[in-house]
């Protein structure tokens, strides 16, 4: 058993050797080979992506934290998109009236109002379709804010939000139909602190 | 340098396995498509009767004898926009042969919009308003450009997916303009 450890520490072996032979490698070059199908896997994934058609794009939502917004008081709600590699979608204020704008769609619960959604401005990109015309895009990762704004007769507590981001994707050689993607997030609200003075006109305690 | 063999053996092994895998995961995930591509070549393209834009009814099979480039795209597609014109120059040149290009708009826009779109880029043939079952019977649109090269004979001789060059289209263009030229001289 000693024997085998020692063995064992001393090489590894590979039995898959054509002439049935095993070969020892020293640890030291097992693992400078280690991170090599690694790095195949990516490249090999890599070049897949760049056929296009292979893949169908994909934008995805963070799970959005709940932010506590004061009644009464707008607060802005951050929402994380992801847009898979190697795709792009239009932003909010294409180049071109025909393109489709990515756009987010929401209901808000009663008494709740969902004020303006603030989108990032768009990257100028080109692409090899059209290497002398600037789109702007989004890719990667983008967010958008949403403005809401309980009322002040609203009861505390948690209100889910409810809406549709709409896109249109690209590769570098073809363009997708446009999709919808649910969107949904909570925001709780809070009574706030009860710090506000009352009308000094009306209170019958005033001394001026 | 004296090359350990285990280490190539190692390399070479790792090198076509992933390869392997590549080509497995991009065939994998482009399955339905290409499976469509495949059964469409060789085979008689669908027929269907379409709107132009002008209101006229356009059937597929109107264009029989005629090598057609069937174009799916839309107003929202920006490679659809870098094809379009080299459609047109095309058409241009090989309609003494026997072209025909015919765009298929797979839009929500009106003919109004469309019409204006394809006269910006200089379109001068045939634009059809798309509907979604064409694009079914023809295996599907998952994206757009979609092109067909259909023979003289009716046949799918390529289909094409995404934004190829100039030559590409070309060289597509003269296969199918070749194709059936047998079954034209015998009509």
């Amino acid at each position: 058993m000693r024997l085998f450890e020692q063995h064992l520490n001393r090489a590894v072996t590979i039995s898959t050797y054509p002439c049935h032979r095993a070969m020892r490698l020293s640890p030291k070059l097992a693992a400078n080979l280690l991170p090599l199908p690694c790095w195949l896997v990516l490249t090999c994934l890599a070049v897949a992506q760049d056929i296009p058609g292979t893949r169908v794009p994909s934008v995805t939502m963070s799970p959005a934290p709940t932010i506590t917004i004061t009644r009464g008081k707008p607060g802005t709600v951050d929402l994380h998109f992801r847009i898979d590699g190697g795709f792009h979608i239009n932003s909010n204020t294409p180049k071109s009236e025909f393109l489709i704008p990515t756009v987010l769609k929401l209901t808000a619960p009663t008494d709740i109002v969902v004020g303006k959604v603030i989108y990032p401005p768009g990257e100028d990109m080109s692409f090899p379709f059209a290497p002398t015309e600037k789109l702007s895009v989004y890719s990667g990762v983008f967010i958008l804010g949403v403005v809401v704004r309980p009322l002040a007769s609203v009861v505390p507590g948690k209100y889910a939000f409810h809406g549709q981001l709409k896109y249109q994707a690209c590769d570098k050689a073809a363009c997708y139909p446009p999709k919808q993607l649910p969107v949904d997030f909570q925001v709780k609200v809070a009574k706030g602190s009860s710090t506000h003075k009352k009308n000094p006109g009306q209170s019958p305690h005033v001394h001026r | 340098m004296k090359r350990d063999p285990v280490v190539i053996i190692v390399v070479a092994l790792v090198v076509s396995a992933m390869l392997g895998f590549g080509v497995y995961k991009s065939r994998r995930s482009s399955g339905q498509t290409k499976n469509s591509e495949a059964s469409m070549k060789g085979q008689l393209a669908p027929d269907f009767a379409l709107q132009s834009l002008d209101g006229k009814t356009v059937r597929l099979s109107d264009f029989r004898g005629k090598a057609v480039l069937l174009n799916f795209w839309a107003t929202w597609c920006q490679p659809c926009k870098i094809e379009m014109p080299w459609f047109a120059d095309l058409q241009n040149r090989y309609a003494s042969e026997g072209l025909q290009v015919v765009g298929i708009a797979m839009d929500d826009a009106g003919p109004d919009e469309i019409g204006k779109f394809a006269k910006d880029l200089g379109v001068n043939y045939v634009v059809l308003i798309g509907k979604e079952e064409v694009g079914d019977s023809y295996g599907g649109v998952p994206f757009l450009p979609t092109t067909f090269y259909i023979g003289r004979d009716g046949t799918v001789v390529d289909k094409v997916f995404g934004l190829k060059g100039r030559g590409e289209i070309e060289s597509a263009i003269k296969k199918a303009l070749s194709q059936g030229q047998a079954v034209q001289a015998q009509k």
